[in-house]
């Protein structure tokens, strides 16, 4: 057997060989047992693949799966481009408001730096104890948190 | 949208026509009873799950958007598989998974087939059904996407040679060639994995 009458023979198993052709391979089946045998395991095949297609269900729920398509059908009729261009579509409006708005703030931010630090230099004198255990003897405690000492300076008069 | 109708009870056709109102809930009860064979033929083609996962969803995606056009001459249930299947032809030709590139394409140049032995004893016989799909599935895994896809779209879908050359787009020529090579391997494929279980 040639190519040619191999895929004659397969076309004839399929149904697509009427009439003249068909008679043809009928009779090359019975004279034949390698043409026989082909078309046998052909048409066995044909039969197992048809019957045996095999079956698979999807692990997501219903819902979880829905919910992926709903949102593509929405944004597509809502015109928008997918989610993350939305997104950055979103990022891009908030940044051109918040940039220029964060930029006076950083400037206002650094110019009052001294006068905090000065505010925070006197709460720190505030909080300078004093100390006076005894009557007749006096002490000074001071404590500057931007130098990290305690100085005690006792006068007993 | 209505609460008001009965979807699961209802029809895929009074579906169809709920849907082809813009009633997404009819819409939805489609997905539902039919989303698995959608998935399963997805994944037969490609064989990845989250390949097949995304497809099938993009499919029903592009079923809402064609809802309209659905006139009723094949089954709700067809017409989706022609979706999807269409879908996949996409993705397998962009990831060129579809080109002559395999070395069982050029083996089916070279008529390797022609040489594989006839499997006289038929391997399937008197298996459980189960067991079948799973010996077909392990085979068909073994083949290139252009010979499993040409099976799919024969077998599975009943198509005729005109009508999965016009799919593939190739010639007439090359499918009978092409289904030629996909049922011989099966065959070889089948009585090994038969050798295998009594050995």
């Amino acid at each position: 057997m040639n190519r040619e009458i191999e895929l004659r023979l397969q076309a004839w198993v399929d149904g697509e060989l009427t009439g003249a052709e068909a008679g043809e391979i009928e009779r090359l089946i019975v004279a034949d047992p390698n043409a026989r045998a082909l078309a046998t395991e052909l048409g066995w095949t044909r039969t197992a693949a048809t019957a045996g297609e095999p079956e698979r269900k999807l692990a997501e729920p219903r819902e979880f799966y829905w919910s992926k398509i709903e949102r593509a059908i929405l944004h597509a009729e809502s015109g928008q481009a997918p989610e993350a261009h939305g997104l950055r579509t979103w990022w891009h409006r908030w940044w051109r408001v918040a940039a220029p708005a964060g930029a006076i703030a950083v400037v206002l931010l650094a110019a009052s730096v001294p006068v905090l630090r000065g505010r925070i230099n006197a709460n720190a004198g505030l909080r300078a104890e004093v100390e006076s255990p005894l009557d007749d003897i006096s002490s000074f405690t001071f404590r500057s948190e931007s130098e990290g000492m305690t100085v005690v300076w006792v006068d007993s008069h | 949208m209505s609460k008001q109708t009965d979807y699961p009870s209802a029809s895929d056709d009074v579906l169809v026509r709920l849907a082809q109102r813009g009633d997404m809930w009819a819409f939805e009860e489609l997905v539902a009873r039919h989303r698995d064979k959608i998935y399963a033929r997805a994944f037969s083609m490609v064989r990845n799950e989250d390949e097949a996962v995304d497809l099938s969803q993009e499919s029903w995606v592009k079923a809402w958007q064609r809802i309209k056009q659905f006139q009723g001459e094949s089954g709700f249930a067809t017409w989706m598989t022609r979706i999807v299947i269409n879908l996949c032809l996409d993705h397998l030709r962009r990831q060129k998974r579809l080109r002559a590139e395999s070395i069982e394409l050029m083996d089916e140049e070279g008529g390797v087939e022609r040489q594989m032995p006839v499997v006289v004893n038929n391997p399937t016989e008197g298996l459980e059904r189960e067991e079948l799909r799973r010996r077909i599935d392990r085979a068909m895994n073994q083949l290139s996407e252009a010979h499993r896809t040409v099976l799919i779209l024969h077998e599975f879908e009943g198509l005729e040679y005109k009508d999965v050359a016009k799919r593939m787009g190739c010639s007439i020529g090359t499918i009978m060639s092409r289904l030629f090579y996909a049922r011989r391997r099966l065959a070889s494929l089948l009585a090994e994995l038969k050798e295998e279980r009594s050995s």
